[in-house]
């Protein structure tokens, strides 16, 4: 009833909104089916026992505190924190001066944006596979060069210590292009008059881009430090690919941990209940970056503009 | 008034349709056939031989059709189980003898010991070690079809850079160590050997070779009837401290992480017959097989994977019958034609013996005759439920010790622990 005075309020006409339903029908269905029913359904597993390729009966909230008492689960989401935060110091930093290369009229600027553009649309099992090769400590491209500035470089993805900064370094990698087309957009976004006034008003290079470019790429900021969380915090194919969560268990990150659970041990169970601290964890961290940026940052932006 | 017309038209012409295929289907099962589907994921030479297999066996028994049915491999073991659950399965069907552990205990599965006592078919005659997969509680619940198992490969290529026969590969460990040495150089290009040291999704490819090692030296990985673990002995130690040594002390292998032996990067690897026909199409190094070597004190063994075959519980005559065929089909006669055709290493001391089957190994692929050899020395990994927790636990541990972080006695006494709480969790 409340829909229907909604919708006639709406100034809609009936025969509108039936067809209107009937056009979004095959994606609520798709969206039913393929993403509210899984969810449903490891909501359920999460609080039950798998065995012989069904549910074996309810263990209450069991699988959940097994979890707390389980170090490599410590160990995978301190693996997680700890690459979430490489990938987003590394990639935001260096996006945003990317962009504002790419902001400067130089030659050939189409191709120079889409060359930093393709590690981004580069399949992720490809990408991991040559950086792999790269990485390699005795051939690779990665040692070589730094042979040749006289440094013995690690052995990388055989190396407990140096495995997640690898990680991490073609994380960033293929991160960065996309957050420098995010930041482009936001930079051509800046009215050129406030550069202008500031001119006139003898701010150097410095001024300007702290007083007038920081706070009005803030909201683009947030965003990209939204999504570049929540992507990194459920990385998989590319730590499966380089590491396969090794060696030692130093990058193993949560999603590779929550995949060797179910795959490879069939314990449906606990893996789904790792999946719901997953979303539990990147849904927390999109509220307070949600909440920050409502107050910060695009109150900054509503006001310059 | 054509409309109404055509209109009865078609609805006559579809319900003759309907009508024909229902009959149709009644009058093809009208014969008194006992249709027996057979479940398997084997593609290639295996999935021709099978066809060929059911259609020899029903030429044989006009009464009876053998339907083998193909099933993803991914897919396989949890149909098996849900139509198994559902009392609807299958009549036949194989499974990886990882598998084998939860098949065995779903009561789904038929014992065959009543018919293979009437027929007097010869079950002694498959190696002890594969029936190990086979029998649960003194019952014959399954048949073992294929196997493989590891054995050393050596680049024939580098053995000759480094001054050595290439027609003598190590047999000791002592020959492994020394043979290393030399051929390991000092730049890290090349490593003597390549041991198997990732913990991959399951931890099982770190286990499964280092298991063998273990057998050599005379410890287990599980002990008493698979109650707890048999490594944190003397034995175990001298075991682990051989293959650290490896990596820590001689330095003949690498942590490395791929495929070093088919680069060309490793001169000897331990692996399976399988990887005679990958490397011989990828690799441009002359290379040769031995048995893995063994201390002069130990005894040689190896470790090795297969499949089984077995058939369910449905009726009397359909048992009966899917009985029949698995016999059949596992005899010696089958099985040294089944050999041939698909590759796989022989399950029987009597086709492994056999100089029909000898001739065709020689002829064909001679580096396979190591693995058939050694497959009497190839010990099972344990078949229970918690075989896969038990071996990413202990690859965990054993991996840590490879990279030096704990000592060798810490790391079989920790995995020691760590295995004892999962089997006490799984009791």
């Amino acid at each position: 009833m409340q829909a229907k005075s909604y919708w006639s309020k709406s100034g809609y006409r009936k025969d509108d909104i039936r067809a209107a339903f009937i056009c979004l029908a095959p994606v609520i269905l798709i969206f039913a089916a393929f993403y509210m029913l899984p969810m449903i359904y490891s909501a359920v597993l999460s609080l039950a026992e798998w065995g012989m390729g069904s549910m074996t009966g309810f263990v209450g909230f069991s699988n959940y505190l097994a979890m707390f008492k389980d170090p490599y689960f410590w160990n995978s989401l301190q693996v997680t924190l700890v690459y979430t935060l490489g990938v987003t110091v590394l990639s935001l930093p260096l996006g945003l001066l990317v962009a504002l290369g790419l902001n400067v009229k130089i030659p050939l600027s189409n191709l120079w944006r889409s060359l930093y553009f393709t590690p981004s649309v580069t399949a992720t099992v490809a990408a991991g596979i040559v950086w792999t090769r790269l990485f390699d400590p005795y051939d690779g491209l990665v040692n070589h060069l730094l042979r040749v500035v006289g440094i013995r470089g690690p052995a990388w993805l055989s190396s407990p210590e140096w495995a997640l900064v690898a990680v991490i370094l073609v994380g960033a990698w293929k991160r960065l292009g996309f957050n420098a087309m995010i930041y482009l957009a936001g930079l051509q976004g800046v009215p050129g008059e406030l550069y202008e006034a500031a001119l006139v008003d003898g701010a150097n290079a410095w001024q300007r881009f702290a007083h007038i470019t920081c706070p009005l790429l803030l909201p683009t900021t947030w965003l990209l430090l939204i999504m570049c969380v929540i992507d990194s915090f459920q990385v998989f194919d590319l730590v499966h690919v380089m590491t396969s969560g090794g060696p030692m268990s130093s990058t193993e990150v949560m999603g590779l941990y929550l995949y060797r659970q179910a795959f490879g041990l069939f314990h449906m169970g606990y893996a789904s209940a790792i999946a719901w601290v997953i979303f539990l964890l990147v849904f927390i961290a999109t509220l307070v970056q949600w909440k920050v940026s409502g107050s910060g940052g695009a109150g900054a932006y509503g006001e310059a503009r | 008034m054509r409309r109404p017309v055509s209109r009865s038209l078609v609805a006559v012409i579809l319900t003759g349709l309907l009508l024909t295929m229902v009959f149709g289907s009644l009058v093809a099962h009208a014969k008194d056939e006992i249709v027996l589907e057979f479940w398997h994921y084997w593609d290639g030479n295996n999935a021709r031989a099978v066809e060929e297999f059911a259609a020899a066996y029903n030429e044989l028994n006009p009464d009876v059709k053998v339907k083998p049915i193909f099933v993803p491999t991914g897919e396989l073991l949890p149909k098996l189980e849900a139509t198994a659950a559902a009392g609807k399965p299958p009549a036949m069907a194989i499974a990886d003898i990882a598998w084998m552990g939860r098949l065995l205990r779903s009561d789904a599965l038929l014992p065959m010991d009543a018919y293979i006592e009437e027929k007097g078919f010869d079950i002694d005659d498959f190696y002890p070690s594969l029936l190990e997969y086979s029998r649960y509680q003194g019952q014959t619940l399954a048949l073992p079809i294929t196997t493989n198992n590891l054995a050393l490969f050596y680049n024939k290529d580098l053995f000759r850079a480094a001054g050595l026969d290439p027609d003598s590969p190590p047999t000791t460990w002592d020959e492994l160590v020394e043979y290393g040495k030399k051929l390991t150089k000092a730049d890290g290009s090349i490593f003597g050997f390549e041991m198997y040291s990732q913990v991959d999704e399951t931890g099982e490819g770190l286990t499964w070779n280092l298991q063998p090692y273990l057998w050599q030296a005379g410890a287990d990985f599980l002990t008493d009837s698979y109650s707890r673990p048999g490594f944190n002995n003397e034995e175990g130690e001298k075991a682990l401290q051989f293959v650290v040594d490896l990596f820590q002390k001689e330095k003949v292998a690498g942590l490395a992480r791929k495929d070093s032996f088919g680069m060309g990067r490793a001169a000897m690897v331990v692996n399976g017959p399988w990887m005679i026909g990958i490397w011989q199409d990828s690799v441009s190094f002359e290379f040769g097989t031995a048995p893995i070597p063994y201390p002069e004190w130990g005894k040689p063994a190896t470790n090795m994977g297969g499949e089984q075959i077995f058939a369910f519980r449905t009726d009397a005559a359909r048992e009966a019958a899917a009985v029949d065929f698995l016999m059949w089909l596992t005899s010696t006669e089958n099985m040294i034609k089944w050999d041939q055709k698909t590759g796989a290493l022989p399950v029987k001391a009597s086709v492994a013996s056999s100089s029909e089957y000898r001739g065709f190994i020689e002829d064909t692929e001679p580096r396979l005759l190591v693995f058939v050899d050694q497959q009497r020395h190839a010990h099972a990994r344990p078949p229970i439920p918690e075989y896969a927790d038990c071996s990413l636990a202990f690859a965990k541990e054993m991996e840590k010790a490879y990279y030096g972080r704990v000592s060798v006695k810490e790391a079989l006494i920790n995995a020691e622990q760590a295995l004892l709480a999962i089997l006490e969790k799984g009791r």
